[in-house]
Formats: C-alpha cells, sequence, structure tokens
C-alpha cells in the first residue's frame, strides 16, 4: 500500500513538452491509437473559489498522466497500465486497458497561471480558480 | 441538472458542457453504456496455478475495502463517500458513482485461502489467489449408460 505519498502534486504545463504530435487548432484530437480511448467519468462542483473537477483515474499515475492547458483547451491523458503481469490470460473482463482522454473547453473567467492539480487513490482533483472581477468582466466585452 | 444563469454571471460551465457533448459524440461511441457500467469493473486473469483480480476502485483508501475469500468465491465491499462540506446544488455535474457498492465473483476454481494477498495501489485492487492444491485440472473418465 503505497501510503508513503497520499497526495501527489501534478504539474501544469502550459503547452510545454506535449508528447502527442502538436495539433495545434485542433489540440482536442487524439492521434489514431491501437488501444482504446477511455473517457472517465467527471464530477465539478463550484465553490465561492472557483470550480473543482474531479476525475476517476484508477491506475493512473504522476508518471503517466498528463494534464495540457493549450490555449484554452484543458486536456487530461493517462496510460492505463495492464493490471496483470505479461502472459497471464483474461478469462473476465469488464474494463478496457487503454487510454484515458479527456478534454474542456475553458473560459476565460478560470485563472489559467493558478490551475492546481492533485492525484490520490485513481483520483484526479483539478482546482480552476476563479479569475478577478476586472478580468473576468473584460473578457465579457470580448465575446 | 442547473439552469444557464449562475451566480453573478461567472459560468465557465457552460463551455463545458457544450465541449464534452461534443467529444462525447466524436470519441465515445459508447456514452450511453459509461452511466450503465458496474462498480467497481472487476477484470479476472489466470497466471500460472493463480488467478488474479483486478478492480478499478478510486477513491477509496485501502481500510475502506472489505476483501472476503471463501473457497471459490470473492466478496468485494465498501462504500464510496461524497466528499464532505460539498452542497448538493453546487454540482455542475454528476457522473462518478458513489455509495454502498458489492460485488461478488465465482471463481471457476477453489483458491486457498490462505496464500491469498491483496495490494491497493492508485485505486486499482489486486488481488492475488493461488488455486487450491486439490483444485488443479483432473481428468475424469465419461462413461455411457447402457
Amino acid at each position: 500500500m503505497s501510503e508513503a505519498h497520499p497526495s501527489i502534486r501534478v504539474p501544469l504545463g502550459p503547452s510545454s513538452t506535449p508528447p502527442a504530435p502538436s495539433g495545434d487548432a485542433a489540440a482536442g484530437e487524439v492521434p489514431p491509437l491501437a488501444r482504446p480511448t477511455i473517457t472517465p467519468p467527471i464530477d465539478i462542483h463550484d465553490g465561492p473559489e472557483g470550480l473543482t473537477l474531479e476525475a476517476d483515474l484508477p491506475g493512473a499515475t504522476e508518471e503517466n498522466l498528463i494534464i495540457q492547458l493549450e490555449h484554452n483547451v484543458l486536456s487530461l491523458d493517462a496510460r492505463l497500465v495492464a493490471p496483470a503481469p505479461e502472459g497471464a490470460r483474461p478469462i473476465h473482463q469488464e474494463f478496457p486497458l487503454g487510454d484515458y482522454h479527456r478534454s474542456f473547453i475553458l473560459s476565460d473567467d478560470v485563472d489559467r497561471e493558478r490551475i492546481t492539480a492533485e492525484l490520490k487513490n485513481g483520483v484526479l482533483k483539478v482546482f480552476l480558480p476563479k479569475a478577478d472581477r476586472a478580468r473576468a468582466r473584460r473578457i465579457e466585452i470580448k465575446s | 441538472m442547473t439552469g444557464p444563469d449562475w451566480r453573478g454571471g461567472w459560468d465557465p460551465f457552460h463551455e463545458f458542457q457544450r465541449e464534452m457533448g461534443r467529444l462525447f459524440q466524436s470519441f465515445d461511441p459508447f456514452q450511453s453504456l459509461r452511466h450503465i457500467r458496474t462498480f467497481p469493473p472487476i477484470n479476472i486473469y489466470v497466471a500460472g496455478d493463480e488467478f488474479l483480480l483486478a478492480a478499478q476502485i478510486p477513491g477509496l483508501a485501502p481500510d475502506e475495502v472489505e476483501l472476503t475469500v471463501t473457497s471459490e468465491t470473492v466478496t468485494l465491499r465498501g462504500e464510496r463517500k461524497r466528499p464532505e462540506g460539498i452542497k448538493d446544488d453546487s454540482y455542475r455535474r454528476q457522473e462518478r458513482f458513489m455509495g454502498r457498492w458489492s460485488r461478488t465473483i465465482t471463481l471457476p476454481d477453489r483458491v486457498d485461502e490462505s496464500k491469498v494477498s491483496a495490494q491497493f495501489v492508485d485505486g486499482v485492487l489486486t488481488v492475488r489467489l493461488p488455486r487450491a492444491e486439490g483444485a488443479r485440472p483432473r481428468h475424469i473418465a465419461v462413461s455411457s449408460p447402457s
């Protein structure tokens, strides 16, 4: 039981070191994969400081989870590591082995510089803080 | 769930919803199936002389999962609680399973309960279930009557 690191901080890099070929405008797209893409279930709730997004990503680790913010698209990608050793024969399968992927468009009301994320017991928690009032208002006019 | 009007006009979720709907259509052809799946999903493997059971139980700590093995049945039980201090009406989206759950799996063979071991890492429970000595395959001659 890995209780040594009960909580892991996941660094958020704004469009730095994307492992996938850069899609630029089509940032939400994933390249064709042999492994199935799994859409993780999420909860979103709001608080006075901002939104909290929680995603079930069982099997995801700090090493294989990538959270990217490119332009206004926040994307979550993680690889599900096989729970059985090589050569083990599946006799009953309820969850596929694939890659987690989900992406979201953030409005300008989110303060992108202060987004934080935490991974614990297979649950990713992303906090999306509210931008200050002045900034939000300016964006409102623009859109 | 909630209307578009939301406290003082800050509503980034508007965009969230639209985007998610779009993504579901393009990337998740089994969207309707996602919500009827059982919790926790379980995979079973055979590796040599043992069974390997893997269950995806995100959000629970190891001591919150009850595991019982008897002969050839494995029972998993627990409760997934919502984070405290969050009001129901502050949820913009709720897709994750919460509440009490239990699963019972019957294995094809008896296992040696004393040799069962389990570990719980990153929301995945892995149980190693070595087959009982007497449960190894035996050949039985089938005779026809008369």
